[in-house]
């Protein structure tokens, strides 16, 4: 009885969670006609969205731009994140204050941010450009990447580092054979967390991109026209935004259990 | 080991630390102290992104605080924020001790319930715009089936925020879920022995024991969320565009600084905003990190 109720309660969850990702994809196949019928369940499914996305209104250039200012910022996060925080954790650098100035920089309403930059990079000529973007996503990323860093780091006892200071190793060897290796986990989930979240961003470059540099979510904005919402193809533009994530899940799931705790508990 | 004066420099600590956070602080300074500097310059002008700036001393303040709907943003957007966080918390709870077992099958439920926080907020908002909408959308088509009468969910004043409410904890609840759940695991467990020894009931187990540990991550949610949340953006672009009462904070320092382009008004009211948030964010970091070395 117990356990039929813990798989109904699971059941459930696992329902409300899933379902809207799932009408995506059932909206994607749906024809125009179907998509605001009287069933929503009953319909046959073509492939006339993808083709709208492919031959009608192509969508690789948006593809292209997310992916490449995704894995660009992802990859400038990390190079300044990981040392940063190794010095958080590792010498309390700056007693809290400087890391309290870090995560708040998450906490600049967006649009706080975007006036002065908008200005900026109006002057150096740096709106719709790849590189701008790049630098916002980065600014944006690397407070959540700290933190999260800051905990992984937090959790690798010192005393590891001092026995091997004994031993006689200098710091690099000690970061490169002892440190490194157990922060790969730690790594790979803030990796994972940049990649989603510039992939996902849409405030920025919705305000910062025209025509050269516009993402996939702001493509799929343009769907929202100003007499009607062509869902179909909107839907389809989704699935494929949709779709890198659904594989980062499955990925994260093993090592996010054990790594969200931001190093503030210790068992 | 080597004595070079360089690889001694390297072994000091102090020059160490100072070294490796060099370069967040370069980025911080640059892409953090100068957007305030300018927006406090801006806030003391009328420009309108064209032309010159004029002074106008305290004019945009003066004209906040006695604007209504500034107000009501503020308002309705600590309303959000409560209301979310508030939720997340007490039903993250609830999910994260339910998923606190081995059963079978418990990797594809977690991946599955881990979905809602990576997929684009943005496209989730559109769709549930269109999974709720009045005329065609599923859930009132379901419910049409049950002889139920269609639920405006977004198409009045009365309702669309807090559907616009439900959108947002749909998509972050799994991170409440999910840090708890890891703080959970983490448990010492030798305490939890010692308490079913004494006999102690588990609701009491739950409330002297489970919550005290998880206090810090509790903290580090709440402060988490605050800052999200102060800036909720693409739930209104995707569903109401700031109308029918639903108009947040962000959405108006964007309607006024990117649609009427003053820019002078609408940096007055995003300082107004980042006064407020990081009051809030620097008393919960204080006791985040009381909560962190007290134990």
């Amino acid at each position: 009885m117990r356990s039929l109720l813990f798989w109904i309660a699971v059941g459930l969850m696992v329902f409300v969670f899933v379902f809207p990702v799932l009408w995506i994809y059932v909206t994607a196949l749906k024809a125009p006609d179907d998509i605001f019928s009287d069933n929503p369940f009953v319909f046959s499914p073509t492939f006339e969205n993808f083709d709208y996305l492919i031959n009608v209104r192509p969508a690789f250039g948006e593809l292209f731009n997310s992916m490449i200012l995704s894995v660009g910022s992802t990859i400038v996060v990390m190079l300044i994140s990981i040392p940063a925080a190794y010095s958080f954790a590792r010498f309390n650098t700056g007693r809290g204050h400087i890391l309290f100035i870090t995560i708040s920089t998450r906490m600049f309403p967006g649009v706080v941010a975007a006036i002065p930059f908008f200005l900026l990079f109006r002057n150096l000529g740096l709106l719709d450009t790849h590189l701008g973007l790049i630098l916002l996503y980065t600014y944006f990323n690397m407070s959540f990447a700290t933190f999260l860093l800051y905990g992984f780091f937090r959790e690798i006892p010192e005393s590891l580092e001092h026995a091997a200071m004994l031993d006689g190793y200098d710091r690099i060897t000690i970061l490169r054979r002892i440190v490194f290796p157990l922060i790969k986990p730690g790594i790979a989930i803030t990796t994972m967390f940049c990649l989603i979240w510039s992939w996902n961003e849409f405030l920025f470059a919705f305000l910062f991109t025209r025509r050269i540099a516009r993402t996939i979510s702001v493509g799929q904005s343009t769907f929202w026209g100003s007499v009607e919402i062509q869902w179909g193809p909107m839907a389809a533009l989704m699935c494929v935004a949709v779709l890198p994530t659904l594989l980062a899940a499955w990925i994260m799931q093993k090592h996010v259990v054990r790594g969200l705790t931001f190093g503030a508990v210790k068992g | 080991m080597s004595a070079t004066p360089k690889a001694k420099l390297f072994e000091d600590d102090r020059f160490m630390k100072w070294l490796l956070i060099g370069p967040l602080v370069v980025f911080l300074l640059a892409f953090m102290v100068y957007p305030t500097l300018y927006s406090l310059y801006m806030s003391f002008t009328d420009y309108v992104m064209k032309g010159d700036p004029n002074f106008v001393g305290l004019d945009n303040y003066r004209w906040v605080l006695s604007d209504k709907a500034f107000w009501e943003a503020l308002g309705r957007t600590v309303y959000v924020l409560v209301l979310c966080i508030a939720i997340e918390l007490v039903v993250g709870m609830a999910l994260a001790l339910l998923l606190n077992r081995n059963f079978r099958g418990q990797g594809i439920v977690r991946g599955l319930c881990f979905i809602p926080l990576l997929v684009s907020p943005l496209s989730m908002s559109l769709m549930w715009n269109y999974i709720l909408h009045i005329q065609f959308g599923v859930v009132n088509t379901v419910l049409g089936w049950l002889g139920i009468e269609a639920v405006p969910f977004l198409s009045t004043p009365s309702m669309a925020l807090n559907t616009i409410v439900f959108i947002t904890v749909w998509q972050w609840l799994p991170f409440s879920v999910f840090v708890l759940l890891a703080g959970l695991k983490g448990m010492p467990r030798d305490q939890f022995e010692a308490a079913q020894i004494d006999g102690a009931s588990s609701i009491r187990t739950f409330f002297r024991l489970t919550l005290p540990l998880l206090k810090p991550l509790i903290i580090i949610i709440v402060l988490l969320r605050v800052m999200w949340l102060m800036r909720l953006f693409d739930p209104l672009y995707g569903t109401t565009r700031g109308g029918l009462n639903t108009e947040l904070l962000d959405w108006m320092i964007y309607r006024v600084s990117f649609v009427f382009f003053d820019i002078g008004q609408g940096a007055a009211y995003a300082l107004f905003a980042l006064y407020l948030t990081l009051i809030v964010g620097a008393l919960l970091f204080k006791q985040l990190i009381k909560a962190m070395d007290g134990r």
